[in-house]
């Protein structure tokens, strides 16, 4: 059976290369708390390809304006219907910048508005439990961004199952650190990313 | 004193006159033996009820004859029998008509799907259709014909020419759960999301750390009071190897990818072993062969007693056998999400179909048995049951008719007697 591969989603507009080590560090916690048969090694797939039917999981981040090619909306409308889960976070944490303006119109221009995950839902026990729903970022404590604490994900469900998971809690600055960093954390902030990618692969 | 030659003539005049007298003999019984008896009838289909009617009350016919254009409905049929009963000789004949039956057998799978046979002479057309209208036609083979329908209606008939089998599913299916166990991997979860949306309901052991496995759903005791069916999709199901061997030799259904083949307390379920691994095709899967391009494990060597059920080129690709009371099903394709996921417009929806009808292949599922509707499932078996074979159009047509039979005596009387008359004449005698 196949490798679970993290895919980074590289799109036509935008910086999606803005968080290089988080595919790392997400493959080193996965390897280092399942037994999930995980690549070494992520990859870049460009969503306007039929590539990105091959990795049913996509991280998807930026700063800067998004604007999806016909291409890119066609395929990302169909991945997400046939099963697929696409993880699309604000690398700006500011909901007034223009990532979140541009990547949400485009989301709900495809698929209608998001709801709203409620903290108890399943993502947040599907591997880690978080009871407080989405943990925390050290850039929405800090006063980063649009200095809110978002207490809420939200999301495009697809018969019953998360198809796009959006954040504006920007992960990809939480978890975009250098791999030998982790060992001197007191807690590993990258749990949450395993609970989205076991959540994927389980549901 | 006669002269030698009118000798034979007279002769014959004598023979003449004994055959008027035995011709006026015989009719008078048979007159006589009719009116105490009745008489012979025939009817043609579209007259049968008429006909019936008239037997049973107004007219006592000894012997009837129906000709039949169709089978009758299952009234009249049963009029007839009646008839015969009551001491009517009842002879149909029916020389277009073809020995039809029909057979619904619901599905277990929530789409409540099923398939219909139909048995025909082969070679003849069958039309399958419903109330609303026709469904599919094939030209019977030896075996008949088989029809996958999706959602039928209540009744279901099947045609061949003028005969019109009608039948009805004779149950209804009470399924299980399924149990899916295997790895986190896009296999197993794209194998619980078709089948749940196929409406099944999905209970799942998703091995993820060696600490704890993810599990949805209730998952209990394996018995077919819960479990329709196992899905086991890879090496993990080793842990519950015993108990799905159990639950298949009680009559459960267990559907498994071939790697699972290798477990040591599953591999004496399996259709057979694992060949060499061919791998999966570059280009996307197709509609039109989507399994084409999908890695496939060949199922090698069959177990002695499997059935092959799917074939890629030379190769095993699926695979079948009965354990016990239950169903075994093994599939050497690996990584079926692909086909989902990368597939042309009709992938999501195929896909299912095709995972359902694996699981409709072996899973168990209690019957709740539904009140029959009108059905006539084999009319024409049903007609030579209650009245007996068929006789000869031939024989149909014989001595029915009692004013065509006066007409013929009444000529060959005439016939006679002037011969006899004539010759009388002839040689001077009057």
């Amino acid at each position: 059976m196949s490798q679970f591969v993290f895919a980074t989603a590289e799109y036509a507009s935008g910086d999606w290369e803005s968080a290089p080590a988080l595919a790392e560090n997400l493959i080193d916690s996965l390897a280092r708390y399942t037994s999930i048969d995980v690549a070494p090694v992520g990859v870049n797939v460009k969503v306007g390809s039929n590539e990105l039917y091959d990795y049913p999981f996509v991280w998807l981040t930026g700063h800067l304006p998004v604007r999806f090619t016909d291409d890119e909306r066609r395929n990302i409308k169909r991945y997400v219907e046939r099963g697929g889960f696409l993880m699309v976070d604000d690398h700006n944490h500011d909901i007034t910048g223009v990532f979140h303006k541009t990547a949400t119109e485009e989301i709900e221009r495809l698929f209608g508005k998001m709801t709203r995950l409620p903290k108890d839902h399943e993502l947040y026990r599907a591997f880690f439990v978080f009871e407080d729903g989405p943990p925390n970022t050290h850039h929405e404590l800090n006063g980063y961004g649009d200095d809110l604490l978002h207490k809420y994900l939200d999301a495009v469900i697809v018969n019953g199952r998360i198809g796009l998971l959006y954040s504006s809690k920007d992960y990809s600055s939480e978890w975009n650190f250098h791999a030998d960093t982790k060992r001197f954390m007191q807690q590993d902030p990258t749990k949450f990313g395993v609970n989205l990618i076991v959540y994927a692969l389980t549901r | 004193m006669l002269s030698r030659a009118d000798r034979p003539r007279a002769a014959g005049e004598w023979l003449l006159r004994i055959v008027v007298v035995a011709i006026l003999g015989w009719y008078l019984v048979h007159v006589l033996w009719t009116r105490s008896h009745g008489a012979a009838e025939t009817a043609a289909s579209a007259e049968l009820s008429p006909a019936l009617a008239r037997w049973t009350t107004t007219s006592t016919p000894a012997w009837v004859h129906v000709v039949l254009a169709h089978p009758p409905a299952g009234l009249y049929r049963d009029w007839l029998a009646a008839l015969a009963g009551a001491g009517t000789a009842v002879e149909w004949s029916g020389p277009t008509l073809l020995p039809t039956a029909i057979a619904v057998d619901p599905r277990p799978d929530p789409a409540r799907d099923a398939d219909v046979d139909v048995a025909a002479p082969p070679g003849a057309m069958v039309r399958v259709l419903d109330t609303l209208g026709g469904l599919d036609s094939a030209r019977a083979t030896a075996a008949g014909i088989r029809v996958h329908l999706p959602k039928p209606r209540r009744t279901v008939d099947a045609a061949v020419g003028p005969v019109r089998a009608r039948a009805a599913s004779p149950d209804s299916l009470r399924l299980g759960r399924l149990l899916v166990v295997g790895g986190a991997g896009w296999e197993t979860k794209f194998t619980v999301a078709a089948l749940e949306e196929r409406g099944w309901t999905v209970d799942a052991q998703i091995a993820v750390s060696p600490k704890g496995d993810v599990r949805q759903g209730k998952v209990d005791e394996l018995d077919t009071a819960r479990y329709a069916a196992v899905i086991a999709i890879d090496t993990i199901a080793a842990r519950y190897g015993d108990r799905i061997a159990s639950f298949v030799r009680s009559g459960g259904g267990l559907v498994l990818w071939v790697p699972v083949a290798r477990i040591r307390a599953l591999a004496p379920l399996a259709a057979g072993g694992a060949g060499a691994p061919i791998e999966s095709s570059d280009e996307p899967p197709s509609d039109s062969l989507p399994r084409a391009g999908l890695a496939l494990v060949p199922i090698t060597p069959l177990a002695p007693d499997a059935v092959v059920l799917e074939r890629r080129g030379d190769q095993t690709a699926v695979a079948a056998r009965r354990i016990g009371a239950g169903r075994v099903i093994e599939t050497g394709y690996l990584d079926t999400w692909r086909w989902r996921m990368a597939g042309g417009d009709e992938a999501p929806e195929r896909h299912r179909a095709w995972l359902a009808t694996l699981v409709a292949r072996v899973a168990y599922a209690g019957r709740v048995p539904l009140p029959p509707p009108p059905t006539d499932a084999a009319p024409l078996a049903t007609l030579v049951d209650k009245l007996g074979p068929a006789a000869s159009p031939l024989q149909a047509g014989a001595g029915g008719d009692p004013a065509a039979l006066a007409r013929w005596v009444f000529g060959l009387l005439c016939g006679a007697l002037l011969i006899e008359w004539a010759s009388r004449r002839t040689r001077g005698v009057k």
